[in-house]
């Protein structure tokens, strides 16, 4: 015989097994609508973006920061029913093809003309926009000035150069150029490609099959090797904490990092696009667009695509904010970035002139994760293992050619 | 039936526990193995074997079993002589045991993410101010790049470290309560019969009446390291993903499949499919060697 | 011979000490004098203040994760506890046609870890909409066979005349297990309930694949997020890893004994 006080425990705790559950749970109307972003390093822009879901009038919006690897999280939620009804994101062309996004173009309007088309490109696949371009970043090589002239050296136009300056410019305490712990595996492999001329994906071939290809990578390695390479930082890349603190006199790191250095160096700093490697290639800066885009699986479309129409469409003055009032990017409306005042002088200006001149995609839509894996390990394993960058490179483009075969037949 | 109410009400909600969240999911583990499933759980294209001939080939998937071995055969042998040696001397003592017990046991209570924050961050940082780093320096070495240089492979010794830390606490208290379950006798016995205490005690007593408790512990290091994820993870896993090298299988698993990898359900199935035949392979050998 | 004794046990004791210090350490001091070039071994000013900082962080959900922690820690203890006794006790003692059947498909889930399967067991919980939801967190959790297998095992040598006197008292299987067994074995149960809430407490695999929402995330997902971005004070990110520990040390400390045994009983068995 089961007493009473246990079955009441018992009772009480599967109650609030359920209760809990519940508290959690969600989609049902009247609800708060679930947005996504991936964690801006710059400090203030978290508590803008939850202000502008505040000031929404029509349903509340909850936001969620997500530090760490947003990719991977991003992708796992997309696939169960618990995922955001917005989210930021580059677009793939699997998505579209798993219809995970719904496609935006209704939400644009008359505004359309005045986005840039070459970043409304990146977020289109076979005519049809899936996300409204927020804000364009760019990445790009600064450099201490001052480092430079005690020791003589040229701002780099080839990337021998910059190997050399990054070997000239080492000394005690100070390496000559920082890109990330992995020791630039994971942001310099495109910008290396270009460098000689190459690509990603180029009409629905591999655009890396090309012995100039392992000779670019193999100038990662000899970077590399050389010793001059800042690795283990506390902070990574995208941040600027290495180059502002004199640890390095260079590093690649983007636009957006451009108030924080202008802040701890004043006048002490310069940018650079990555460089070519030889005649055949052209200097180079990746560019891309975070677009607010809805989750085909969200229970409320339609509410979904209005908030982004509001927040991204609408509101220009928000994206105004967004864009320049913390770390800088170039607002994808030619309306807004215009009269954007704060990127017409010194490194940002060089910047906007380098998005003009030497851009390119750095998530276009054909260039999957499952493609960028296979390559970034080839990268890192050239630089970091030194393995043999042809064969590495071989491998790399086998597997983008299966990917590609499967999505384009 | 009484007894079959009775049993099912005792044994109901577990069983149907069991089915929904153990047999269910290696059911549908076994089916998605079979199909082209990418970014779908639901999948309609039959491939048959593809996936698997697909892993067996694999060169990343072959590599994280290799890491797996790599790592196994440093931290198997090495929590097992460590482990053996400290209980043997914990047992010794008489002043202080259970502090000594209780300092090696406390790491236990920390999760391994907390330990990869205190290794990847602090002790082996790759910049000056690491502890590993400053004793370097006071030897007048120069900083390592701990969790970044892969030749060498400093990485090993970071992840090793880590894990021995963590786990070795618990294998010295399986030794020690393994060391008591040793009646005292035997050990009066070899002393009358002229057998010194130490070396050769341990040798001919120790050791034998060790074995049961041995051959778990070895079991139990190597099943754990067949799991391994947590420290690789949030040792050198960065917000873009994970680098080419020291994948364990649990994280070239995750990455296949829930990660920014392709959300590839049918190589992800396919290859914990593969896995878990391992591993219940090594498990059956281990019950052949136990009740030998 | 017993000094060299001493003193290698000592040695290994600071050893094993180290990491505590520096989690302590580090989340006590100022970001300057942990990146500094000179060693400092102990700030030179406790900085408590950093608490304040930490939670009042909203990039940190300290209080959040630490609930969540706790909640689905407490669940799944008290729930594996409750129904694989239950199970274990069925198993034992209550004979039935078809009891052997059911002991080897729990048997068989002994060769298969937990973690090996994260990836078909998340495809089923997301298909029950229980992604970023405690359902999710907790339940999947409840069924381990290894636990049901160790009670089936103890409950085996339970002493029969305890059940018997219980019996001719008019108890069915139901009033003796409540009521004679469960009283009888508060050791056992403590041991493996102790176990349970530190495995529990720990796990990360899981969390980090169901606990999508930041309003989900368990203590350990929440550290790990903020270890992998490295975007963030990294005195506050120490001491959020000492709050984290210190539930459990605590547990250590207050329940040795019961955490020796426990780990004896799950170590030893399997």
């Amino acid at each position: 015989m089961i007493s009473r006080r246990r079955l009441l425990s018992l009772a009480g705790a599967s109650a609030l097994l359920a209760a809990c559950g519940s508290n959690t749970g969600r989609g049902g109307s009247g609800q708060a609508l679930k947005q996504w972003y991936h964690a801006y390093g710059e400090p203030g822009v978290q508590q803008a973006v939850e202000k502008y879901a505040k000031a929404y009038p029509k349903i509340p919006v909850d936001v969620q920061w997500n530090p760490g690897d947003y990719d991977s999280k991003l992708a796992t939620s997309l696939l169960s029913d618990g995922g955001p009804d917005v989210f930021e994101s580059t677009l793939q062309i699997s998505s579209v093809r798993a219809n995970q996004v719904v496609p935006l173009d209704d939400v644009f309007g008359a505004a359309k003309s005045d986005f840039s088309e070459s970043i409304l490109a990146t977020h289109t696949v076979d005519g049809k926009i899936y996300g409204v371009p927020q804000a364009v970043d760019m990445q790009m090589l600064f450099y201490r000035k001052s480092f430079f002239a005690q020791a003589g050296v040229q701002p780099p136009s080839t990337v021998d150069e910059l190997v050399e300056a990054a070997r000239k410019l080492t000394r005690a305490g100070v390496k000559g150029i920082f890109a990330g712990n992995d020791g630039g595996g994971g942001v310099l492999g495109g910008p290396a490609l270009w460098s000689a001329g190459l690509d990603y994906v180029r009409d629905h071939q591999v655009g890396f099959d090309d012995p100039l290809a392992a000779q670019a990578i193999g100038k990662l390695r000899e970077l590399y090797t050389s010793g001059s390479m800042l690795l283990g930082a506390v902070k990574d890349w995208a941040e600027p904490d290495a180059f502002t603190q004199g640890l390095v006199a260079m590093q690649w790191t983007g636009l957006w990092a451009v108030p924080a250095v202008q802040k701890a160096l004043g006048d002490d700093f310069g940018v650079l696009p990555f460089p070519k490697l030889g005649d055949s290639g052209r200097p180079s800066v990746p560019v891309g667009a975070f677009g607010a885009m809805v989750n085909a699986k969200s229970k409320r479309i339609d509410e979904a695509k209005e908030f982004v129409r509001w927040l991204w469409i609408e509101k220009t003055d928000y994206q105004e904010d967004f864009n320049l009032s913390y770390g800088f990017h170039i607002p994808p409306r030619r309306s807004i970035s215009e009269k954007a005042s704060k990127l017409t002088s010194g490194a940002a200006a060089d910047a906007v002139k380098f998005v003009r001149d030497n851009a390119k995609a750095s998530n276009p839509p054909d260039w999957t994760s499952v493609m960028r894996t296979a390559f970034n390990d080839a990268v890192s394993r050239v630089v970091r293992d030194g393995a043999k960058a042809d064969e590495e490179l071989k491998t790399a483009a086998g597997k983008v050619r299966d990917e590609l075969k499967r999505l384009y037949g | 039936m009484r007894n079959g109410r009775a049993f099912w009400l005792f044994v109901g909600p577990f069983a149907i526990g069991l089915l929904v969240f153990v047999y269910v999911p290696i059911g549908w583990s076994l089916l998605l193995s079979f199909f082209d499933a990418r970014n779908t759980v639901t999948p309609s294209e039959f491939v048959g074997l593809r996936n698997y001939a697909d892993m067996l080939t694999d060169q990343p998937f072959l590599s994280s079993l290799g890491t797996f071995s790599v790592f196994a055969a440093f931290i198997v042998p090495l929590t097992f002589v460590l482990a053996l040696a400290l209980a043997l001397l914990v047992n010794q003592i008489s002043f202080m045991q259970g502090f000594f017990r209780s300092v090696f046991f406390l790491p236990t209570a920390c999760s391994y993410v907390v330990a990869s924050l205190v290794w990847k961050l602090s002790i082996f940082n790759g910049v000056r101010f690491g502890l590993a780093n400053t004793v370097l320096g006071w030897f007048g070495g120069e900083p390592v790049a701990w969790t970044v240089s892969t030749s060498p492979p400093w990485y090993w010794l970071v992840l090793v470290t880590l894990r021995l830390w963590l786990q070795l606490g618990f294998y010295l208290i399986l030794f020690i309560a393994g060391l008591q379950r040793i009646p005292q006798h035997l050990y009066e016995a070899a002393w009358i019969d002229g057998a010194r205490p130490g070396w050769q005690t341990l040798r001919y007593i120790t050791l034998p009446q060790l074995r049961t408790t041995s051959v778990a512990v070895v079991l139990l290091l190597l099943i754990a390291a067949y799991q391994a994820f947590d420290e690789f993870y949030n040792v050198l896993g960065t917000d873009r993903g994970y680098p080419p090298f020291a994948r364990p299988p649990l994280i070239y698993l995750y990455y296949t499949a829930l990660g920014s990898g392709g959300q590839d359900f049918g190589h992800g199935s396919a290859g914990a499919v593969i896995l878990t035949l391992l591993i219940a392979g090594v498990t059956l050998l281990q019950g052949r060697v136990i009740t030998r | 011979m017993k000094a060299l004794r001493y003193l290698a046990l000592s040695m290994a004791a600071v050893l094993f000490l180290i990491p505590f210090y520096l989690v302590l350490r580090n989340g006590l001091a100022t970001e300057q004098e942990i990146t500094a070039r000179q060693w400092t071994f102990w700030p030179s000013e406790i900085h408590w203040e950093n608490f304040g900082a930490l939670f009042a962080n909203p990039a940190v959900p300290m209080v959040r994760s630490m609930v969540n922690s706790l909640v689905v820690a407490v669940l799944q203890t008290v729930g594996q506890l409750l129904l694989c006794g239950l199970a274990g006790y069925g198993l034992a003692r209550i004979p039935y046609r078809y009891a052997n059947v059911v002991l080897y498909f729990v048997v068989a889930t002994l060769m298969i870890p937990a973690a090996v399967t994260f990836v078909p067991t998340f495809v089923v919980v997301s298909t029950l909409g229980w992604v970023s939801d405690l359902r999710g967190l907790v339940i999947p959790g409840l069924f381990s066979g290894f636990t049901a297998f160790l009670f089936r095992q103890y409950f085996l040598n339970f002493p029969r005349e305890l059940e018997e006197a219980a019996r001719i008292d008019g108890l069915g299987h139901w009033g003796t297990y409540w009521r004679v067994v469960v009283p009888n074995s508060k050791g056992f149960f403590a041991a493996l309930g102790v176990i349970a809430f530190v495995t529990s407490w720990n796990q990360f695999l899981w969390p980090l694949v169901i606990a999508q929402d930041q309003d989900s995330w368990t203590v350990q997902v929440a550290l790990s997020t903020f270890l992998t971005a490295q975007s963030i004070e990294v005195t506050q990110l120490f001491l959020a890893a000492a709050i984290s520990i210190t539930p459990l040390v605590v547990v250590f400390v207050a329940l040795q004994r019961l955490l020796v045994r426990g780990a004896t009983e799950t170590g030893i068995k399997g």
